[in-house]
């Protein structure tokens, strides 16, 4: 066998640039076939890992949802978490919220605004104003360019505003880019805002820890049921059982949509990739009627000459199909700049490019082998 | 070796070959003449088993195989045949050696003696050194000598050869023919057309085609006209 793949390596090397261009079809269809594997197993492997520490087994999240645009404000009361409590199965409840920032008006003479406030983060870039962590009760207060620009005409370092009745002193500007970034209106010191502002936030989540033994679908129904009933907001939205996989399932869907995306430019470029290839071949067929008709004389039965075809076929795919996965592996290295999980390249991807390149080779190789080696022997060699 | 009886051959309505016979013992060396287009290749061919549609019956060593399958065909011509052609019909992108070696790689011989059997059969024709060389490197006389030696590195029985000396000159194609005449000596079976008398001489016996018909001297040609 590998003096039969040297063969059609050498007569390959014959023609490199005839070869080569018909490769280039096999190169894109493989290369794509590796991008899109890659960013399947990367995306499905780290929507399993994030399930794993997402969605403990011992836990329910119950979810309230505003059912008007108007009125968002809302969620789980003290009440509720002790009604929930009382599910059978469930050992204790936590209200959290899945904002985290709280929502406040700012006043700055007769002007009045509505705006996001949160504590301050570690490293802030200003454009105005130096940058530090305020400690205590602290009332300085860094705020966007945007409501800087609703609330002053000019300069608005060490101006004071009144947030919610109590006075800040504006420290620093900063500068929210829409496109790569999101940044609330406001930041105020740790401590200030716990003590001000964090009990503002609506709890619009309640974790269920359950016991062991708890059948969750089950806790999560009856905890539904029995908020749908009591729960004290219900008449300004519903709840229901967060599943993780929610977000996920969207996001797979956008995910299929580039996959098919690409599944069909690989398709495209491998079909045109084979029938490259089998024009090749039928050109190299009719160049060698000679070499064809010396064969045969010499002990070569019609299938020898039909695989040898084939053989350099399959081996110019397979050629074509590494350089693909070379192509495809420098691609993923580039896209993983950009995507938000890592496209990995299993073995599997490897393995099935190859098969895949090996069926073009096989499927578009085999009628012009067959020529070959149904041609009529004294016809071949009249051939100079 | 061979026996044809009433051998016949058609081109549509042309008629290539009409009831040919003729007989060739073991170790026997005959050479076939005749004008160009009088159907020497298209007999050869029929002997040697590369031209499977006539009529009339063709026995090798007592076998007709008018209506075996391809592999086995293909086996006879690999182990039995050697073929000798005018153009030499060597592989141009192939070494010397490589050229030599492709009946073997068709045959069922042990692989490790086949290295051996194509350096002696280098040695056999006078080539020794020129084993890397392409078949574009060597005179029309070494090619034709390549040729030789793939002809009868499967120690074919019967070397078959049309016009094995049509390209070379006299002084190259009597050196041929002096291998010719050894490998005849050593035992071997040798069919050969050829337009030159001279080389035909070396022959132990010669039969003309005429038009298509076999004749066993120049004189019965000569009466048929
Ligand atoms: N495939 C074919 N179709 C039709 N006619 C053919 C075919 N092959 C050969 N012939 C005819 O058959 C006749 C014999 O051809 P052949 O090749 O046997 O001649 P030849 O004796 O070998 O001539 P030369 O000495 O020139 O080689 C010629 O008249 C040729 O035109
Ligand atoms: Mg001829």
């Amino acid at each position: 066998m590998t003096d039969k793949i040297l063969i059609a390596l050498k007569s390959i090397a014959k023609n490199k640039n005839r070869n080569f261009l018909t490769m280039l079809g096999i190169i894109i269809g493989i290369a794509s076939v590796i991008c899109i594997l890659a960013i399947g197993d990367g995306f499905t492997h780290t929507v399993t890992k994030g399930m794993g520490s997402h969605n403990v087994k011992n836990k329910v999240i119950l979810q309230w949802e505003p059912t008007s645009d108007y009125n968002t404000d809302g969620g789980f009361t003290q009440n509720d978490a002790s009604a929930l409590s009382k599910v059978p199965g469930v050992d204790h409840v936590k209200l959290t919220s899945s904002v985290v920032e709280a929502g406040a008006k700012a006043q700055y003479k007769t002007k009045n605004v509505s705006m996001s406030l949160n504590k301050q983060p570690k490293h802030l870039k200003l454009i105005k104003g130096t940058y530090f962590t305020m400690t205590g009760a602290s009332n300085g207060v860094y705020i966007s360019e945007d409501l800087a620009h609703k609330l002053f005409k000019e300069n608005a370092i060490n101006r004071l505003i009144s947030i919610d009745g109590t006075v800040f002193v504006v420290q620093g500007i900063y500068r929210v880019n829409d496109m790569t970034e999101y940044r609330p209106d406001a930041y105020v010191s740790k401590t200030i805002f716990k003590e001000l502002f964090a009990n503002q936030i609506s709890k619009d989540r309640a974790k269920l820890y359950i016991s062991s033994d708890a059948n969750k679908k089950q806790v999560g129904k009856t905890a539904v049921k029995r908020m749908k009933k009591m729960g004290e907001q219900k008449n300004t939205g519903r709840y229901v059982v967060s599943n993780p996989d929610q977000i996920s399932k969207q996001f797979t869907k956008i995910m299929n949509d580039i996959t098919y995306f690409i599944a069909f430019i690989a398709g495209i470029s491998l079909l045109i990739a084979g029938i490259g290839v089998m024009n090749v071949m039928y050109i190299t067929v009719s160049e060698r009627r000679k070499e064809i008709g010396i064969r045969r004389a010499f002990g070569a039965t019609s299938s020898d000459i039909r695989n040898q075809f084939l053989i350099e076929s399959v081996v110019l795919c397979v050629i074509g199909g590494i350089i693909g996965i070379i192509f495809g592996y420098l691609f993923v290295s580039i896209i993983n700049a950009f995507l938000p999980f890592k496209a990995v390249i299993t073995p599997y991807a490897i393995i099935l490019s190859l098969s895949v390149s090996t069926a073009v080779g096989l499927i578009f190789g085999f009628i012009p082998s067959n020529k070959a080696a149904k041609s009529e022997l004294v016809g071949l060699l009249k051939e100079e | 070796m061979l026996k044809v009886t009433n051998v016949g051959k058609t081109y549509g309505k042309f008629t290539a070959l009409e009831n040919i016979n003729l007989e060739v013992a073991d170790g026997e060396f005959l050479a076939i003449m005749g004008p160009s287009g009088s159907g020497k290749s298209t007999l050869i061919n029929i002997l040697g088993l590369l031209d499977q549609s006539y009529t009339g019956e063709y026995l090798l060593e007592g076998k007709s195989y008018k209506d075996v399958n391809d592999n086995e065909l293909s086996q006879i011509r690999g182990d039995q045949l050697g073929f000798v052609f005018q153009n030499f019909k060597l592989l141009t992108t192939y070494s010397v050696y490589e050229n030599i070696e492709i009946p073997l790689i068709y045959s069922k011989k042990e692989q490790n003696k086949k290295h051996e059997l194509v350096a002696d059969v280098i040695q056999k024709v006078g080539l020794d050194g020129k084993e890397k060389n392409l078949p574009s490197e060597l005179s029309g006389g070494q090619q034709q000598r390549v040729a030789i030696a793939r002809a009868i590195v499967n120690r074919p029985k019967l070397i078959i050869a049309d016009e094995p000396t049509g390209a070379l000159d006299s002084k190259t194609s009597k050196e041929i023919m002096e291998i010719f005449t050894k490998l005849n000596k050593a035992g071997t079976t040798i069919i050969m057309v050829t337009h030159d008398s001279e080389v035909a001489d070396y022959a132990m016996r010669t039969v003309y085609i005429r038009d298509g018909r076999l004749y066993n001297d120049e004189k019965s040609v000569k009466n048929h006209d």
